[in-house]
């Protein structure tokens, strides 16, 4: 609810905003002389729209920024080994919102707010469910009686995707439920030309993530209260059963054959050649979508908000966000250049060359400026309507274990080494396990009947 | 008496330092290179018993000898990944004798084109692992790899290679004879190079069939130059880990599942630092073992 509050909140102060001439739209924030200081950015698709605006950043203000810029895989070590060092050789460094956790536990980083007490996230921008808080005394992502550690500078969720083209020509509307889904594809399912639905089912993170939009549509989650100390386990509810059964349902009945490891990448590659019909992926994949030297499909793919359990349901939008964070070792230069570089970073025109270069931005008035009319930018109305839903699932120290066992777990009912049942409830039990390592209070449910 | 004068004295330790001589000088190196050894072992000990903690900026060791090895033994999945890195091991390491030995014979066999033929064999051990992940991974692709095109192209079904539970392992083991054939053949090269032509030419003029020559003859001159190659094939089909992280990361399921990628997952995925360092010391105890029951077999063999 606080969520949604702060949400409404921020579109009001949009709109007041936009309605003002002279707001802090007009013009970015003046940062002053600041030294050169070195960001840890990840190589993934919304890299170039981050480049761009960096490089905007440097003209502006005269002031140097380096980027580190590492695949996916390599970025939590070099985070790791920054901040477990002397003086850390970087100065601001994103971290996935899962890893932030061990971040902020293990007291590696230091609250925006005591590098500089003026530094204030502008109300426009979204909070993403508290990605960047944490309370100490909980061990839990939250801001109201956390610090503020740092912000998101990429809101990815997934969307829904689909052919807009396909489903007009053959009649089809477009899905609200994942039985709507499983109806559209027993037509548009003819492999190995074309296939009805595409969602990961590889091992690891990529399941994990996929099935979010199935597990929160079905009402269910994966602890019972963490922000308030109980880690119940409650993966191996019935909802969760129901989840994880019409996942499976789908993934047989309108995916590729490899349905059990299929990936981001291939995923990407079966819409860009135009044999994905429907699918559901990150945001930031969508300006792949779009360019016409990697898509036999430009301006085919449309948007749409993530499929419901049932069409007065929500949809399950997990949060897949990143944290910029600063390091505790970071020297003083360096971290007042890096919060100067936040306080540009964050204003609105800022955000919007951000989005303009392919970036996803976190300002609310930037997706209902005039840039959600532009064709390129067609998918901004369904990521606004699905925002509000957005959920961070882990915000424990935790993550990372329990978010390897999710993917090991699902992925093994998926492919069927374990029905579905035994699958979840493996899987309470290594959580609970999990959180018994880290003294948390914990349990399980009755275990689900196979 | 006589060692208490000086003379005497410089006597005794010129002699002990002529009988020690050798020992003295390597005797720096070998400290170096004993701590350079020792210490990350020692280390590995400690922090196998340890569970170790990051907070308030620094690290917290608490020793808590059997909490990493009670979870060891609970650990299902260690236990599906030993097995099924005994199956690669195994299986890889079996082929690639085969085909290197074969190769290494054929090759030197050759009175023409034996050097192009070496130097064409050995190249995928010159490539980068990345790279043979990335091109594997690419021709293994269901619906655009190139194998499937060519299975397709012939009228049978596209193969699930990576993604079928019961094949994804095999599919690994051939990327991985595909890369080290090359090695095994290398060595096995060197011994057939080698090999005393004489004897060879009088078992050729006793009689002995090719048959006989090659099982009764060359193969037991080359004993010593296969077992340096099954040894350092076998300890680095062990190690295995790149290709299964590149091709299949463990998946689907737990069915490529291998215990240096488990050892990842918990070390550096999940940052469990002391249970990491007890999985450590497992594999290199199941390393040893495997390698002592094969030399026992071997040893039994020989003597029957």
């Amino acid at each position: 609810m606080a969520w949604k509050s702060k949400l409404a909140l921020a579109a009001t102060t949009a709109l007041i905003i936009s309605a003002c001439p002279a707001s802090a739209q007009d013009s970015f924030a003046d940062v002053g002389k600041q030294e050169p200081i070195t960001i840890l950015i990840n190589a993934s698709p919304w890299y170039n729209g981050f480049e761009k605006v960096v490089g905007l950043y440097e003209e502006q203000t005269g002031n140097k920024v380096n980027l580190e810029v590492t695949p996916f895989n390599g970025m939590l070590e070099k985070a790791r080994s920054a901040v477990r060092s002397g003086t850390s050789p970087l100065d601001l460094i994103n971290v996935n919102a899962t890893n932030s956790t061990e971040f902020y536990q293990a007291g590696y980083i230091e609250p925006m707010k005591e590098i500089d007490p003026s530094f204030e996230v502008p109300k426009e921008v979204l909070g993403l469910d508290d990605a960047g808080c944490w309370d100490e005394a909980k061990k839990y992502r939250i801001c109201s009686s956390g610090k503020l550690m740092g912000y998101t500078p990429n809101g990815n969720v997934q969307l829904f995707y689909y052919r807009k083209d396909v489903l007009d020509e053959k009649g089809l509307k477009v899905p609200v439920t994942f039985d709507d889904i499983i109806k559209n594809c027993a037509v548009l399912q003819n492999p190995p030309e074309s296939y009805g639905y595409l969602q990961r089912g590889e091992r690891g993170d990529s399941i994990q993530y996929d099935f979010m939009a199935y597990l929160l549509a079905y009402g269910a989650k994966p602890v019972a209260d963490p922000a308030n100390g109980d880690y119940t386990v409650t993966i191996n509810s019935p909802e969760a059963k129901a989840a994880l059964d019409k996942f499976i349902e789908v993934a047989k009945k309108c995916s590729p054959q490899n349905y059990g490891t299929l990936g981001q990448g291939e995923l990407i590659q079966l819409l860009q050649t135009g044999k994905g019909m429907q699918a559901h992926a990150v945001v930031a994949a969508f300006p792949n979508f779009d360019n016409p030297q990697k898509s036999a499909v430009v301006g085919k793919i449309n948007a749409a908000p993530l499929p419901r359990a049932t069409p007065e349901g929500k949809p399950g939008v997990a949060i897949g966000s990143w944290v910029f964070m600063i390091p505790k070792n970071a020297s003083d230069a360096g971290k007042k250049g890096a919060v100067a570089f936040s306080k540009w970073f964050l204003t609105y025109k800022a955000q919007y060359e951000y989005a303009l270069g392919g970036g996803i931005p976190v300002r609310t008035d930037v997706f209902t400026s005039d840039l959600k009319d532009k064709p390129e930018f067609r998918w901004m109305p369904a990521y606004l309507d699905e925002i509000e839903y957005g959920v961070q699932v882990y915000g424990y120290v935790e993550a990372p274990a329990v978010s390897e066992a999710v993917g090991l777990r699902l992925n093994q009912a998926l492919v069927g080494e374990m029905t579905p049942a035994v699958a979840l409830n493996t899987l309470a039990e290594d959580m609970k396990a999990i959180f018994e390592k880290g003294g948390r209070k914990t349990g399980t449910l009755p275990p689900l009947a196979d | 008496m006589s060692l208490s004068t000086p003379s005497a004295r410089r006597q005794g330790l010129s002699d002990f330092i002529d009988r020690h001589f050798k020992l003295l000088t390597l005797a720096p190196a070998l400290i170096v290179l004993v701590a350079l050894t020792l210490y990350p072992i020692a280390n590995l000990f400690v922090m196998a018993v340890s569970t170790i903690r990051f907070e308030s900026g620094g690290e917290i060791w608490a020793f808590t000898p059997l909490i990493n090895f009670k979870q060891l033994l609970n650990d299902q999945i260690f236990r599906i990944a030993l097995w099924n890195t005994l199956l690669f091991a195994i299986a890889s390491v079996a082929i690639e004798m085969v085909l290197g030995l074969g190769l290494a014979i054929l090759v030197g066999s050759m009175t023409a084109f034996k050097g192009v033929m070496r130097t064409a064999l050995i190249i995928p051990i010159l490539m980068p692992p990345v790279a043979i992940g990335s091109m594997w991974k690419l021709m293994y692709s269901f619906d655009f790899g190139v194998l499937n095109q060519i299975v397709t192209g012939i009228g049978f079904a596209p193969v699930n290679w990576t993604g079928s539970p019961s094949l994804a392992l095999w599919s690994v083991v051939i990327v991985d004879v595909w890369h080290w054939t090359p090695f095994v053949f290398l060595i096995l090269f060197a011994a057939v190079e080698g090999l005393p032509k004489e004897v060879i030419e009088a078992a050729r003029i006793d009689g002995a069939s090719n048959r006989d020559l090659i099982f009764k003859i060359i193969i037991p001159l080359m004993m010593p130059a296969i077992v340096v190659a099954l040894l350092f094939r076998t300890i680095l089909a062990f190690k295995v880990f790149d290709e299964v992280f590149l091709l299949t990361s463990g998946g689907p399921g737990t069915s490529t599942e291998v215990v240096s990628l488990h050892l990842n997952k918990v070390f550096f995925q999940q940052n469990d630092l002391g249970y990491g360092a007890m999985l450590s010391l497992a594999i290199i105890a199941a390393t040893i073992a495997f390698l002592w029951v094969a030399r026992s077999a071997s040893a039994a063999l020989e003597k029957r």
